[in-house]
């Protein structure tokens, strides 16, 4: 037997060569010829087969259906199938498998039969194989089974594994029905405990035996005990002396201990996570594994919050310290890496510590044990890359008296005065950040009262840090940040001594401080997070000249380090952000986000793209095409990548993880995303949509009830927030990041879009005009009721809103509503009553909602700016610009197709009485009217955005915005600074002018999008 | 700062800090899970506090197919680094050097002869870390990278065929004295 997935299977070798070489030339004629005359020779059905298959792969419909007809009468008559039979047909019906026939009721089932009738044969393990690579686990499990009883007394463990680790695969899938679930369940507990008392009372029998052996098999026993087994089970095990984490570390198997803590931690079992990781952490020091096997942060941390949490907390944290000590002492046999680590799980037991015990008294002085800690790490770790991250949380549980002594008398003392030029940067660049962090972090505000010596404060707190009213964050300090760090990144620039060192260092410390800068300015000028309240276009709530500047001092630190991802990433979207798509787009491409990477990373660029800038999907024909292509190659068998490669291996923990990981990606928001920003596209510019959303392959088992699942990957953006706030990036998006709920509503907004577009095909000429139109209309009925059921559901939900930009919400709600009128509109004939209450009732919600939409479009309400031109508001709102052309289409299709379904009814049955009320046609023409104002309305404001970009002097318009014109002859501290960094105005020209022709290169994109 | 532990597929959501430096190829799905899938316990991840991959090692244990048994060219069982990378932001801690030596462990307990891996002729950083840990150049591959990232202009880069001896190797029968001097074509590599 050959394997037939990858082309034609290999002929018996009994078959003559003249058969053999038309059928391995796909001579498809010759073959049924041949086959014909052979069978009739032999009287072998072998040859009927061949016939059969090489009939499947010529044109006539029937022809190609006989071999599905050929698998159904091997099914009905219950005699053991020939193997070779069943390959045959296998690949003929490939194309149709999963549409005409499913394998796990046809040749799953089949190759089953054949398996159990010749399970010592090599060739039934195989049959497993092709059962397990079409993803039929019933079939797959029941070979496996046969197999187990046939080997039981093999040396070959993986039998006995292959068939529990099937059995737990098939309880927790969707292919088992609900009955069985629970014997399948109780089968793969049962088995794996067998084989676990087994293990525990004979630990060392023989290879044959049926008990745990390999690191695999043990943590396959406590993955099942996790998903069907009991808290107590698990816990139990894990702490005995056979099967127990502690022993498998003894071994050098690590995996069951980590997976182990996280059991735990879930449960909150906090005293078995106290006593295992001190064990572990003792037989480490004690050499029963090697010494640092278990040091690492996360085990340090769990240890202390552990120790923290129990009954008598001071001593055993104090026993925690203890242990860490000896650690410490061996500290010069361990790499670099555990000695951090080390030095970090000592910050970490100090600040689990009770303040009380710590030091009682220590407010007064603010010199605590916790701020002395810090210190201590410092001396050791300012200089490294991940100073910063390492010690941000610590610093953001101080109070303020410890923040205050931590950056008045600790940070100053870390290098002394003859310390190298160098190394003084780098600490002062840390404190700058610091700094920027301690603007977000609440407990440097004090509140105050709103009246002061009788004057009326600004704000309704004061920052103790400047004294100044203030709210978070203070805009003095963000102030007394950037003048601080633009001076030092001068003082960089002008000293060669410092700039030929920063190739040692391990990071320009320009670039930090260009960070620490840019963020602030975005700060001060009034960044919020973008979450579904804020305004569509950010220039409503913020200073346009101070966030310019912002950009335009990440930007031009770009061009001195432009490796740097950070940087990158977040100018990208701050692009976005600006209209500037073009622009971000040109950013994107170095980081070559391809392959794998792409579900993670690319909602960073793509989510919302179609939205602000459709052209950038004209011209580059590979814009979206890698995206696409990943999705189509890594799942397009049903079977998850590699399996079989874990199966044969015996790496069942594998195996349950490449079946989860597999099951997310199907789930992929970002694949949603991919399919939808595509379509939108390609709606915008006419062209054809291969085929409806729903039956796209990729769709294929997405139902209303799957939970589609976001893992975009932020974990490069800079982040210099405390916990207290969101992370940088919620600042920067276009609206709240990809979700469930979002994800939804673009598919079913999608799917009720292919429902209006449908076009039955030419050829489409049903005899009964009548029937066909019934059936018609109730087929849409149907999908109608349930989209206007399950978009407003959505809607509905708790936590939908929060998923939405304001522009998303009206989209949503209009298109939701539209369902629900057409439903009505529809069902509603001639001769019922007039619908006018509920009908009316949606399409003056429609109305609303459109106008409410209608009313944000960019230019429609000027802001009162002398010196921002009105356009630079509308480019960084170009987002409702295309949710009102959105929604003003849909209502349009909408409407036409109410009113098309009257037309074909009257068509059809001149008495009129098939036709559609009267109400529902009037209030149609009302709506197919307000959506043509408004395409009109949305084609002007792309002509005169268009026309505002031809005017000259934009150069200058924009230069001055961030410089101040020239009627603003005082100078600020912070425009100041900013000049100076970038080499005042004519540094900023280039900049200025990408910026411009990317909102051109924006606004004739828009241009030549279909209004229609 | 960090832990090691196993890889698991939901770290290919993390991989950014490591994968959008330039020296770190990123594969197809396909590539990963199928070391994940045959050997588990040689693709090894360092984390971040937050969940961030800031380092991976990828390897297997093989001998070149039977055909090339008679081959000069055949490898007997060894043990194979695929991948190894640090996040910039993590380097010279030691890192690349612990989830190595775990590998080289994991070689030894399988009997490997020795470990091996390639490297662009031009990424002196890698090289040098490689020679750090006691691994010598074997051969020279001639052309082995598509691409050159030292020189974009070239259409092709060397790659340095590297190894260590691992403890079955006791005569140090499978390294060289001058393996810069041996070149070899892609073609009689596996
Ligand atoms: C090569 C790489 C994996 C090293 O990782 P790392 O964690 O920084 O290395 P370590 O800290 O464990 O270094 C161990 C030793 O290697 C040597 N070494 C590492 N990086 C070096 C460098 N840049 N220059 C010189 N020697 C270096 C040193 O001897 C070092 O010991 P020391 O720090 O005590 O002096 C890392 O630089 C990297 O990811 N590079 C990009 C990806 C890559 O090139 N991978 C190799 C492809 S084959």
């Amino acid at each position: 037997m050959t394997s037939y997935r990858y082309g034609r299977p290999a002929l018996r070798s009994s078959v003559d060569v003249q058969l053999q070489s038309a059928f391995s030339e796909g001579n498809w004629n010759a073959v049924v010829r041949l086959a014909a005359k052979r069978a009739a020779t032999f009287k072998d059905p072998y040859y009927e087969a061949i016939k059969m298959c090489a009939e499947s792969q010529l044109d006539g419909t029937a022809e190609k259906c006989g071999v599905l007809v050929a698998i159904d009468e091997l099914m009905q008559n219950k005699k053991v199938p020939d193997l070779d039979i069943i390959e045959l047909y296998e690949w003929a019906c490939r194309d149709f498998l999963g549409y005409e026939i499913e394998y796990a009721e046809t040749l799953g089932p089949l190759r089953v039969r054949w398996a159990k009738a010749n399970a010592t044969s090599p060739l039934a393990l195989q049959c497993m194989q092709a059962c397990l690579e079409k993803w039929d686990l019933v079939s797959a499990q029941q070979i496996a089974t046969t197999l187990d009883k046939t080997h039981a007394n093999s040396t070959d463990r993986r039998y006995l594994f292959w068939n529990i680790t099937l059995t737990f695969l098939l309880s927790i899938s969707p292919q088992c029905t609900d009955a069985s679930r629970k014997v399948y369940s109780l089968l793969a507990v049962r088995q794996l405990e067998r084989a676990a008392d087994l293990t525990e009372n004979w630990p060392d029998s023989e290879p044959t035996d049926r008990g745990l052996r390999t690191e695999e098999e043990i943590c396959l026993y406590y993955r099942v005990l996790l998903s069907h087994g009991t808290k107590e089970e698990f816990i139990s095990r894990l702490q005995s002396p056979n099967l127990g984490a502690i022993r498998q570390l003894k071994k050098g198997h690590k995996l069951l201990f980590c997976e182990g803590l996280k059991a735990l931690e879930s449960w909150g079992e906090w005293d078995c996570i106290y006593s295992i990781c001190r064990e572990a952490l003792t037989r480490g020091i004690e050499g029963e594994t090697t010494p640092f096997f278990v040091c690492d942060l996360q085990v340090w941390k769990k240890f202390a919050v552990a120790a923290s949490k129990a009954a008598d907390p001071d001593n055993a944290l104090i026993e925690v310290q203890t242990l860490l000590k000896q650690y410490i002492e061996i500290k010069d046999k361990a790499s670099e890496m555990h000695r951090k680590n080390l030095s970090l799980a000592l910050l970490e037991t100090t600040f689990r510590l009770p303040v009380t015990t710590l030091d009682p008294d220590h407010n007064s002085t603010g010199l605590s044990p916790r701020v002395v800690q810090l210190g201590l790490y410092l001396d050791q770790y300012f200089e490294r890359l991940a100073a910063f991250d390492d010690i941000k949380y610590y610093i953001t549980e101080l109070s303020f008296e410890e923040i205050k002594t931590f950056m008045q008398a600790v940070m100053p003392r870390i290098v002394d005065e003859n310390s190298d030029k160098s190394r003084k940067i780098v600490l002062k660049v840390l404190e700058c950040k610091l700094r920027y962090l301690l603007t977000t972090c609440p407990q440097t505000l004090s509140p105050q009262p709103s009246v002061a010596n009788g004057e009326v404060q600004d704000g309704p707190f004061q920052c103790r840090l400047c004294n100044k009213p203030a709210s978070l964050p203070c805009r003095c300090c963000l102030k007394m940040v950037i003048s601080s760090a633009s001076e030092l990144y001068q003082q960089i620039a002008c000293d060669s001594k410092l700039s030929d060192a920063i190739p040692r260092l391990d990071k320009d410390p320009r670039l930090d401080l260009a960070l620490v800068i840019g963020i602030s300015l975005l700060k001060l000028a009034g960044l919020k997070p973008q979450t579904s309240d804020t305004g569509p276009s950010i220039w409503k709530d913020i200073d346009p000249g101070l966030f310019l500047q912002g950009v335009l001092v990440l930007d031009v630190q770009l061009k001195v380090s432009p490796r740097d991802n950070e940087l990158r990433l977040l100018l990208v979207q701050l692009y976005l952000l600006l209209g500037c798509a073009s622009y971000a787009y040109q950013l994107w491409i170095p980081l070559d986000v391809k392959r794998t990477i792409q579900d993670a990373l690319s909602p960073i660029f793509f989510d919302r793209i179609s939205n602000i800038s459709p052209g950038l999907f004209q011209g580059t024909r590979s814009f979206m095409e890698p995206l696409r292509a990943y999705y189509n190659n890594t799942l397009r068998d049903a079977c998850p990548l590699r399996i079989w490669d874990a199966f044969s291996s015996g790496s069942y923990t594998s195996i349950l993880d490449m079946v989860e990981y597999d099951s997310d990606l199907r789930r992929s928001c970002t694949m949603m995303m991919a399919l939808v920003e595509e379509r939108r596209a390609i709606r915008c510019f006419g062209g054809r949509i291969e085929c409806e959303i729903e039956a796209h392959p990729l769709t294929a088992n997405i139902t209303e009830s799957t939970i589609l699942v976001n893992k975009t990957d932020y974990g490069s953006f800079p982040n210099f927030e405390s916990i207290n706030g969101p992370p940088l990036h919620e600042f920067l998006r276009l609206g709240p990041g990809l979700s469930n709920e979002r994800s939804h509503l673009a598919f079913l907004s999608e799917q009720y879009l292919d429902l209006l577009a449908y076009k039955p095909p030419k050829e489409y000429k049903p005899s009964k005009a009548n029937e066909a139109a019934l059936r018609d209309r109730e087929y849409t009925i149907e999908v109608l009721s349930r989209l206007s059921e399950s978009l407003a559901d959505l809607l509905h939900k708790p936590e939908t809103p929060s998923r939405l930009n304001s522009g998303e919400t009206s989209y949503y709600t209009i298109v939701s509503l539209l369902s629900a009128a057409l439903l009505t509109a529809i069902s509603t004939s001639r001769n019922d009553p007039p619908p006018r209450e509920s009908l009316s009732l949606v399409t003056s919600s429609i109305k609303t909602a459109f106008a409410t939409l209608r009313g944000t479009l960019p230019l429609s309400n000027p802001v009162e700016n002398p010196r921002m031109p009105q356009a630079c508001y509308a480019f960084a709102d170009i987002q409702t610009l295309s949710w009102v052309r959105d929604a003003a289409l849909a209502i349009r299709h909408s409407a036409g197709f109410v009113l098309a379904i009257h037309d074909k009814e009257l068509a059809r049955d001149r008495s009129g009485r098939s036709g559609l009320h009267r109400d529902v046609l009037a209030e149609m023409r009302a709506l197919y009217e307000i959506s043509g104002k408004a395409l009109g309305e949305v084609k002007s404001t792309v002509q005169r955005l268009k026309e505002a970009l031809a005017e000259g002097g934009w150069l200058d318009r924009l230069l001055d915005l961030v410089f101040g014109g020239e009627d603003q002859e005082e100078e600020d501290e912070v425009r100041k600074a900013v000049g100076e960094m970038v080499g005042g105005r004519a540094g900023a020209e280039e900049w200025a002018g990408k910026v411009i022709e990317s909102w051109r290169e924006g606004m004739k994109g828009w241009g030549m999008v279909r209004m229609e | 700062m960090a832990n090691f532990r196993r890889f698991r597929p939901d770290d290919l959501n993390k991989l950014s800090k490591c994968n959008l430096d330039p020296f770190t190829e990123t594969y197809e799905l396909g590539f990963y899970l199928q070391y994940y899938a045959k050997w588990p316990s040689l693709f090894q991840v360092a984390e971040d506090q937050h969940g961030n991959i800031i380092g991976y090692i990828m390897g297997k244990l093989e001998s070149s197919p039977d055909v090339y048994r008679f081959s000069e060219h055949y490898l007997p069982w060894h043990a194979h680094i695929t991948a190894v990378t640090v996040a910039p932001e993590a380097r010279r801690l030691g890192i690349g050097r612990l989830l190595t030596e775990q590998l080289e462990a994991a070689a030894d307990a399988n009997n490997a002869w020795f470990v091996d891996l390639f490297v662009r002729t031009t990424n002196h950083k890698a090289i040098a870390f490689y020679k750090s840990m006691g691994y010598s150049i074997y051969r020279v591959v001639k052309d082995y990278y598509g691409d050159n990232l030292g020189d974009p202009s070239l259409p092709s880069e060397d790659a340095y065929d590297m190894r260590k001896p691992m403890k079955r190797d006791v005569k140090r029968e499978h390294i060289r004295e001058d393996g810069e001097k041996h070149e070899v074509d892609p073609s009689d590599v596996w």
